[in-house]
């Protein structure tokens, strides 16, 4: 049976699958995480992090220390993250890694309730793309509220 | 001409009317079962890591993750840990073809409930996993291979039609081609990448993993001339693919091509489940019919007998009819156009058309004897 609304349901679902593969995989030239936009190995670039946490009276403690029971490579685990003073690949691209690493800060500085004296994380980051010149950059967390 | 036709410009009813006949051609759905069937092992692989971390007592908000959006529902972890080992289940029915619409459903939703969760879920082997599952659902492709159509047979029911619209198939090949061409325009168009800064940085800097290689190799293989070279190489070998596999002509060359890539690939990087699957969708370009060619075996001999066992057992997209010759006769296979080959030949192309043996067996028909064989049987046919 070859019903009028199958039929169209068919041309429908087929278009509407085909355009959207073929918007996202134009929008990956501009997002940071590049989702079904299939761009396997995209860059040789790395990256390392000297990621601190800014406490009230103005001290800078890098979070390789623990703190109040936590532990940064415990608390961020995946994506390349854990040991970020290690200078790494970014294997899905500078972008995409430095978003990542900027929202495990937001994460980090949200889940971390006894944690009484950070104010904010900051990473000072410096990025290799492929074979430019190092360039240095600064990431910092949201400011959290009543800490210090 | 199909109903939706009706009604539009004459030029314009034409081609949809084409394009709906092409999406609604009843095709057979064989391919897609095979791929069903290979895709619960890739599955149960994709969940390993989370049903590792859930059985040590972890799942993914217990360390950093990033929702994509606030709203998004997230379970308790009991219910989250019971979801993943639902989809393990989930994905062994649908391997097994047992109430296989339900069970590819429950794998498709588990997985892209989970792979939403957080933007450092996102692979791309994920999100190719889920266009396949997604095709699978939605595909008929229970009504062979699977514990259904045994227990319909057992029964005594009759067997459900095997063919089916072919819209599903068709945008899985479109799938597997676009993410070819996705990566290798990606490449294509990146200036580094294209001249060999890219791969050469990588080895350079993975130098201390080339340690079993022969000294000469690892020169070779850090020699930033090298990589001019075989940038270029890799970016065109992923366009041939994606293009190569649309026409005929070239479609077995580009198969052949993207197993041999994807193997390479799966000892030189870390790519999850990518290679296994990618491998497994490459069945989606066999031609969508069954049981259209004849391998004529005598019956009498020992050695055409295993032949016959052996293209049975690994005829896993039903190419061949096996029909029994007079004793005393060489092995003959009868092509879809009705090319007629003998002997040696016919063994190399039939293995050249089994799943599982024709990357080994393809480059066989780029013999000389094997091309004049097949050059006879067609001038025999005509």
């Amino acid at each position: 049976v070859r019903s009028r609304v199958r039929v169209l349901g068919r041309r429908v679902v087929v278009v509407t699958v085909v355009l959207l593969q073929l918007g996202l995989v134009a929008r990956g030239y501009w997002s940071d995480h590049k989702e079904f936009a299939f761009q396997m190995f995209p860059e040789s670039s790395t990256w390392r992090a000297d990621v601190v946490r800014v406490t009230g009276d103005g001290r800078r403690v890098p979070i390789e220390r623990p703190w109040s029971g936590y532990r940064w490579d415990e608390l961020v685990r995946s994506r390349g993250l854990r040991y970020p003073s290690i200078r790494h690949h970014a294997d899905a691209g500078l972008d995409n890694q430095l978003a990542f690493l900027d929202a495990a800060l937001d994460w980090v500085a949200d889940n971390t309730p006894r944690d009484t004296e950070t104010r904010y994380l900051e990473a000072r980051v410096t990025s290799w793309h492929n074979a430019d010149p190092p360039r240095v950059g600064v990431l910092r967390s949201r400011v959290r509220e009543g800490a210090g | 001409m199909s109903a939706t036709a009706v009604g539009a410009p004459p030029p314009v009813r034409g081609v949809t009317a084409r394009f709906d006949d092409l999406l609604g051609r009843a095709v057979s759905m064989r391919a897609l079962a095979l791929l069903r069937v290979l895709a619960g092992p890739v599955v149960l692989l994709h969940l390993r890591p989370f049903l590792t971390d859930a059985w040590d007592g972890r799942i993914y908000r217990d360390a950093f993750y990033d929702p994509y959006v606030a709203w998004y529902p997230e379970v308790g972890g009991g219910l989250y840990i019971g979801l993943l080992w639902l989809a393990a289940a989930a994905a062994v029915a649908m391997s097994l073809g047992f109430l296989t619409r339900l069970a590819t459903a429950t794998t498709l939703a588990i997985v892209a409930y989970n792979l939403f969760l957080s933007t450092t879920h996102f692979h791309n082997n994920r999100a190719y996993l889920l266009i396949v599952l997604g095709v699978l659902a939605v595909a008929p492709c229970g009504r062979e291979l699977s514990l259904d159509a045994w227990v319909r047979r057992r029964r005594g029911r009759p067997p459900l039609d095997p063919s089916a619209p072919a819209w599903p198939l068709w945008l899985l090949r479109f799938e597997c081609a676009a993410i070819y061409a996705a990566s290798g325009l990606s490449k294509l168009v990146d200036p580094d990448w294209f001249g060999g800064t890219v791969t050469w940085q990588r080895v350079v800097r993975a130098r201390d993993e080339l340690g079993a290689l022969p000294d000469w190799a690892v020169s070779v293989l850090t020699d930033r001339g090298f990589h001019t070279g075989a940038a270029k190489f890799i970016v065109l070998t992923e366009l041939f693919i994606a293009v190569g596999l649309w026409w005929r002509g070239t479609r077995y060359a580009a198969v052949w091509v993207a197993v041999a890539f994807h193997v390479a690939i799966e000892f030189s990087a870390s790519v999850q489940v990518f290679s296994y699957l990618a491998v497994a969708v490459l069945v989606v370009w066999a031609v969508p019919s069954t049981r259209d060619r004849v391998l004529r075996l005598d019956p009498t001999t020992a050695r055409q007998r295993r032949l016959g066992a052996v293209v049975r057992g690994l005829d896993w997209l039903a190419r061949f009819r096996v029909e029994p010759a007079p004793a005393g006769s060489r092995p003959e296979v009868v092509d879809r156009d009705g090319t007629t080959i003998g002997g040696a030949p016919a063994v190399a192309f039939a293995l050249s058309r089994l799943a599982p043996t024709a990357w080994f067996a393809l480059p066989a028909l780029l013999l000389p004897a094997v091309r004049r064989a097949r050059r006879g049987g067609s001038d025999r046919s005509e």
